[in-house]
């Protein structure tokens, strides 16, 4: 799912520093399961932000309110009786979410509280890794399940760059070399001629490459 | 807690003003105990700054 984090505080205190009354809309989606723009989280900067303005002696009142998603126009209709009673709306949905409000209703300001990262799920509680770059053109079958275009840091598809220690990538020891990972598993499946296969070059058209894409279900347009 | 006193931290608000403890309804003296630590503690400080001096 897309992972994102909550912007720091002061940023987001900045956005609404010439309101006096906002909104502050929650995602039950992504966000919500990342926990960086669920409930719970809407209620911490609901209070966070009240507290510090509190605190300046001058008040901010922040009306909380929850969206299943904010990437479908049903939901966002929801906000369509309360949206203009506010000075300006905060959102905690990933970038589509203020994108989609902007749009829905122009004569509003609309503010991302949250950072959006990347496709990814968690390896541990509180943890969450990137495994997907939306290149348009899954091929993971041919690197027995592991992605070097999400996973590599320079997106090789032909194998390692060298520049690997102890299976860790040069750009950081923090990250995997996948690559590592893939020729590992590759010999250990008895499969290592695989490598040695001749494709053709990535297609990079499908990816944020080749423009703003989309996406049609022709069996479902009305 | 931690989360908590982190966030108030950012707010400059003293992070030991909120405090968590463990104890049972049975503990009565412990209770008071704990209150009048906190007080204590709280005096330290001085007046929270929610509170905007008014003059």
């Amino acid at each position: 799912m897309i992972i994102a984090d909550r912007k720091p505080l002061e940023e987001i205190q900045d956005m609404v520093k010439e309101c006096d009354k906002v909104m502050l809309v929650g995602c039950k989606g992504c966000v919500t399961v990342c926990n960086a723009g669920g409930l719970k989280e809407v209620q911490i900067l609901a209070s966070i932000l009240r507290i510090a303005r509190k605190k300046e002696g001058r008040p901010l009142e922040v009306e909380e309110k929850m969206l299943e998603r904010q990437c479908d126009p049903e939901y966002i209709e929801q906000l369509r009786d309360s949206y203009d009673q506010y000075d300006a709306v905060l959102s905690m949905a990933c970038g589509v979410g203020p994108q989609f409000l902007s749009e829905a209703y122009p004569s509003q300001r609309f503010f991302p509280t949250v950072n959006t990262k990347f496709m990814g799920g968690a390896v541990q509680h509180g943890i969450w890794e990137e495994r997907c770059a939306g290149c348009g053109t899954c091929v993971i079958h041919l690197f027995d399940g592991l992605c070097p275009i999400a996973r590599c840091s320079k997106s090789i598809q032909h194998g390692p760059c060298g520049g690997s220690a102890d299976g860790k990538c040069e750009v950081s020891p923090e990250i995997e070399c996948i690559w590592d990972s893939i020729v590992r598993k590759k010999m250990e499946q008895g499969r290592l001629d695989d490598l040695r296969k001749y494709r053709e070059a990535k297609d990079w058209r499908t990816a944020r490459d080749g423009g703003p894409r989309k996406s049609i279900r022709e069996e479902l347009v009305q | 807690m931690e989360y908590v006193q982190r966030t108030l931290k950012e707010l400059d608000i003293e992070p030991d003003r909120v405090q968590m403890y463990n104890l049972s309804s049975a503990q009565g003296p412990r209770f008071a105990e704990i209150a009048t630590e906190m007080t204590e503690k709280v005096m330290e400080m001085g007046p929270s700054p929610m509170r905007p001096a008014t003059c």
